[in-house]
């Protein structure tokens, strides 16, 4: 499974329900595949998508809120996982795409496949799944539909090399069309 | 400043709507940020950029915020001033310590303290230092940027050496 695949999955399963997705491809590849007023494409601020995703969880309380990140992304913002277990959202879901690497900026690798984040964020009162599979992928977000957050779905993708066009949509417009989605 | 002016800035900005204090605690602010615990409105994070983070969250959830931080943490946040809340036009009030204001502050303090209005300046980043006269004043002025949807920063000197 790639990171579009995989994200064009979770997209499709969470409708309308809003998402922050993190910067770099991350961003680009929902962008493509699943472009909606609902989801807020960080496209600077590296590391912060999960920051922001808590604070959108705590004040809409009634909705699922969705974390779209990446394994550089959270590896540089760890202490949000803290943050995150000490406010306790029930309505965060939180996924990594996870394929060990900065692709993003050429493939650099990351430390996923030397440490277990499952158990950094186990530790910190998450609930993790991993997944490795499209088929698992699907699964599991049938499952958790009606598990309290905050969750972590981690989903194991491969490189790809595959590049989505970037967002042109200026980042005003990303901030107001996502602030009139949480009106609704 | 002192206890009592810390306590009343807190107060008028809670009662003004200021809904979430978000931070990393400075000494420099003690006195606001125990009134914030009093009052259970303070969240303290591990770094400064994930206070604002958190505070874009809930401001983009139409919910005031102020990232409180000493100004080590302002220096850590540049990138996330530039490239999230000027980028995006999220407006907030940043709470700033001014360590190395006075001379024989500690050292590690001395450059960022010295650089501090120019880093502001340079970010374009509106501010105002706040004292025991002018309080409320620039606390309305912060409260008038952030209706219009602009971010701001008020100033707390360090004027004591402990």
């Amino acid at each position: 499974m790639i990171r579009k695949e995989a994200i064009s999955i979770v997209a499709k399963k969470i409708g309308s329900q809003p998402i922050i997705s993190a910067n770099g491809f991350i961003s680009r590849d929902l962008f493509e595949v699943c472009d909606k007023n609902s989801n807020f494409y960080m496209i600077g601020s590296m590391g912060l998508a999960s920051s922001i995703g808590l604070g959108v969880a705590l004040k809409n309380t009634k909705k699922k809120i969705f974390v779209f990140d990446g394994d550089g992304n959270i590896l540089m913002n760890l202490g949000s996982l803290i943050t995150i277990g000490i406010t306790e959202p029930k309505n965060l879901v939180h996924v990594i795409f996870d394929n060990s690497s900065h692709e993003s900026t050429g493939g650099q690798p990351t430390a996923t496949n030397k440490i277990q984040l499952s158990k950094i964020a186990k530790s910190v009162n998450y609930k993790v799944f991993q997944v490795k599979t499209k088929n698992q992928l699907v699964k599991i977000f049938q499952k958790i539909k009606l598990i309290p957050g905050p969750i972590m779905v981690i989903a194991k993708i491969e490189k790809s090399g595959v590049i989505s066009k970037r967002i042109n949509i200026e980042p005003t417009k990303i901030k107001n069309r996502f602030m009139g989605s949480l009106k609704k | 400043m002192n206890e009592i002016v810390q306590k009343k800035v807190f107060n008028y900005l809670l009662k003004n709507k200021v809904q979430n204090f978000i931070g990393v605690p400075d000494s420099t602010m003690k006195h606001f940020i125990d009134q914030g615990f009093k009052k259970n409105k303070i969240l303290i994070t591990t770094k400064e950029e994930e206070a604002i983070g958190i505070a874009v969250g809930m401001s983009m959830s139409r919910s005031n915020s102020l990232v409180f931080m000493q100004n080590a943490g302002f220096a850590n946040s540049l990138s996330t001033i530039t490239s999230l809340i000027q980028l995006y036009k999220i407006p907030m009030i940043f709470l700033i310590g001014w360590r190395g204001f006075l001379k024989n502050d500690a050292p590690e303090h001395t450059k960022i303290g010295k650089i501090q209005p120019k880093l502001l300046q340079t970010l374009s980043l509106q501010s105002k230092i706040l004292n025991e006269k002018n309080w409320k004043a620039s606390c309305d002025w912060a409260l008038k940027l952030i209706k219009k949807g602009k971010p701001c920063a008020l100033i707390l000197i360090r004027d004591f050496i402990d």
